[in-house]
């Protein structure tokens, strides 16, 4: 029993906007809408079943650990349905069933309940689900492959795909303003660019994410990039075309700010996400894999807790051993 | 200590089963489970080293002066490793190729050096015998079901045979290392679940 | 210091017992250890690309020093109707998983690739590991000639790498180049060796 007259101090993070858990996941399902709605008029009927089967069996998973575990059932404060959602929106729309299901078994069970549900888990959950299945089924989440059967009025490839067979030279057909405006092959919710900037700039706005990870990772991106791209135009594309394509955008607002596996301080925010958007242009330029967003992300969810040791000083003279 | 022979043979495959109980030998556990075989070769091996060093180490404990214990244990290990190494090489050479680098390491498992120092040192030539055979028959079963699970979700065979038809896309996650990290995790959890009651 | 002395007795004894039995026992095995090897790891990779001669390759090799390597190597000769016509050999290359070995079988009297097959591998189950059945992607080598620079198409070569595996395709690119360059720097000795199996 607590001592009701002891004060009992929690560990950091001490921040708090006074809202509710659910608030923050229904505020950020509804940031979603406009990119999620822009995928659903691109990729029709298939992508709605993908959508509503991962936000319900990411639902289900949840319940069921909830009930294996003898916890109270926490469906309804919506995490579970925006892993589901978030999931859905990286993926191609067509896709089968069971790897769905796979897919948010390893988000719910593995990525956050394991560890204690909302607020433990050391990586975010959709990241590491969809990082294990771009190990185990790299032939289903191939978007050009998974789009074949799609009519498309702009060039039906997943620029990262082409920017990877042929370098820059294969990238003439793609705009900043049509990519923005999500002609480009990719994943459910994640190619409609403006979209998912309004979502950012809104959650922003509200204060449900911190502006610096988004910000920083994103110029994270944008600076190595441009690196590379002065290094050698030829060889290496532009930081536009980087920051517009693949999950640079889903990455940045939505995947890289989750709560647990983020920093809380100032300094280590702009760290996390300078860091992650470095990666993700290193990987992609230099790498094997084709987008580096997923993997950044989980390197930078491993290293967070360690940067979030930076803290400011004190603002007086310490007193040092001698 | 008033155990007989039969418990502290049983004791192996339940209450200190390596690597569940005894969380022990990771090593090969995590790196040769990628097939059932693998992982019942694997376990017979570890049962021959475990079961003949603890036997040489029972009889010789009163000639070994305590102060180099721990070098003459590492050479009787040693020995009937090598032993097994080269009896496979001769005559089960595709293990030998499965289990690779694993093979020679079961010299630094620590399963094998714990129950020579902790049991068979100080203990009689019988229950050594017994506790050498329970720890290495519940090693083989513990490595077993990590090796069945992982080979039927990340290959979709169980000893080499089709388990879901040729329509199953094998998780191939599984049999990578990460996979047998949260295998045995998930294994471990399950056990204790079932430990508890 | 009686102590010490039996320390040492006990160390040596025990020592000089387990040397002694491995020794013997390593003398015993060493034979069917080789020729087990030979079945195992470089065999049916031989008879796989060496398919239809009326020898057994694994039984008629010769062997060459390559210089700048200190072991010398193995070479596998296929005799076919009659007349030593093919050679094999291995080479390495690192994948996706480590390094993995190509035997790689050269027609002596034309100079081209014969086949390709993978004798040592760890590549990913499911992925890179399908090397080792997808003749549709090994096929693609076979009559390339002996100055071949194979390349996936990535790399602006002409093989079109397995799917999802890109890695272990480029390595086996490179291990058959090296085994190209392999076969030209010793062109002149591995014709007159072969020429001394006349089934």
């Amino acid at each position: 029993m607590p001592n009701p007259t002891k004060l009992t101090v929690s560990h950091a993070p001490f921040l708090h906007d006074g809202s509710e858990i659910s608030n923050k996941q229904y505020n950020i399902i509804a940031a979603t809408l406009l990119a999620v709605i822009a995928g659903l008029l691109q990729y029709g009927i298939p992508a709605l079943g993908v959508l509503t089967l991962s936000v319900g069996s990411a639902m289900a998973w949840e319940l069921l650990m909830n009930l294996l575990t003898r916890r109270p059932v926490s469906i309804g404060d919506g995490n579970a349905a925006l892993i589901g959602l978030l999931f859905a929106m990286l993926l191609p729309a067509v896709v089968p069933w069971w790897l769905v299901v796979t897919g948010t078994f390893v988000a719910v069970v593995i990525g956050k309940q394991i560890y204690g549900g909302i607020g433990g888990n050391p990586f975010n959950p959709v990241v590491v689900a969809y990082a294990i299945l771009m190990i185990s089924w790299p032939m289903f989440l191939d978007f050009n492959a998974a789009l074949v059967d799609y009519q498309f009025d702009f060039t039906a490839g997943f620029p990262l795909v082409l920017y990877k067979a042929y370098g820059t030279a294969g990238l003439e057909s793609f705009s900043p303003g049509g990519l923005l405006l999500g002609q480009q092959a990719g994943g459910i919710g994640a190619t409609f660019g403006l979209g998912l900037i309004i979502g950012g700039i809104y959650l922003i706005l509200r204060g449900f994410i911190r502006w610096e990870i988004a910000v920083s990772f994103l110029a994270g991106i944008f600076i190595t990039a441009l690196c590379f791209n002065l290094y050698n135009p030829e060889v290496y594309a532009g930081p536009v075309f980087h920051i517009l394509t693949g999950y640079a955008l889903i990455g940045a607002f939505f995947l890289a700010p989750e709560d647990s596996s983020s920093p809380v301080h100032f300094t280590p925010m702009l760290i996390y996400g300078l860091l992650g958007g470095f990666l993700t242009v290193l990987i992609r330029n230099l790498g094997a894999h084709v987008d580096g967003v997923i993997y950044a992300i989980l390197i930078i969810n491993l290293v967070h807790p360690i940067i979030d040791k930076i803290r400011p000083k004190a603002m007086r003279r310490v007193m040092h051993h001698a | 200590m008033a155990k007989t022979i039969g418990q502290e043979f049983v004791k192996g495959l339940w209450e200190e089963i390596p690597p569940f109980r005894l969380v022990l030998g990771l090593c090969p556990t995590l790196a040769v489970t990628k097939s059932v075989e693998n992982g019942i070769g694997m376990g017979l091996a570890t049962t021959f080293v475990l079961v003949c060093a603890n036997l040489l180490v029972s009889i010789l404990s009163g000639i070994i002066p305590s102060k180099i214990r721990i070098a003459c244990f590492i050479i009787i290990i040693a020995t009937f490793v090598t032993v097994v190494e080269l009896m496979m090489q001769a005559y089960a050479y595709q293990l030998f190729q499965n289990l690779g680098i694993f093979i020679p390491l079961i010299v630094v498992n620590c399963i094998v050096l714990g129950r020579a120092e902790a049991f068979a040192s100080k203990n009689r030539v019988i229950p050594s015998l017994a506790d050498g055979l329970g720890i290495g028959v519940g090693f083989t079963l513990s490595l077993t079901a990590i090796s069945a699970v992982r080979e039927c979700l990340g290959n979709g065979t169980l000893l080499g045979y089709s388990v879901f038809g040729p329509a199953f896309e094998p998780f191939s996650f599984m049999v990578e290392a990460p996979g047998a990290f949260i295998c045995l995790g998930l294994l471990l959890c399950i056990m204790n679940i079932i430990g508890q009651k | 210091m009686r102590e010490m002395v039996k320390m040492v007795i006990v160390l040596t004894v025990l020592s000089s017992l387990s040397g002694g039995l491995l020794a013997a026992l390593k003398n015993n095995t060493q034979d069917r250890i080789d020729s087990q090897v030979l079945t195992f790891v470089k065999g049916p990779a031989i008879e796989n690309i060496l398919e239809g001669a009326t020898n057994d390759p694994v039984n008629d090799r010769f062997s060459l020093k390559v210089e700048g390597e200190e072991e010398e190597r193995n070479f596998f000769v296929g005799v076919y109707d009659g007349t030593p016509r093919a050679v094999a050999f291995e080479t390495r290359a690192s994948g996706y998983g480590g390094d993995m070995g190509v035997m790689v079988a050269f027609n002596v009297e034309t100079g081209e690739i014969m086949g390709v097959s993978v004798t040592t591998h760890n590549e990913t189950p499911g992925v890179g590991a399908t090397v080792e059945t997808n003749t549709d992607f090994k096929n693609q080598f076979a009559g390339l000639p002996a100055d071949a620079e194979p390349n996936v198409k990535k790399d602006g070569g002409s093989i079109n790498a397995m799917s999802g595996a890109t890695i272990t395709s480029r390595a086996v690119c490179k291990a058959v180049s090296r085994a190209t360059d392999l076969y030209q720097q010793l062109q002149s000795q591995i014709k007159d060796q072969v020429k001394t199996f006349t089934g």
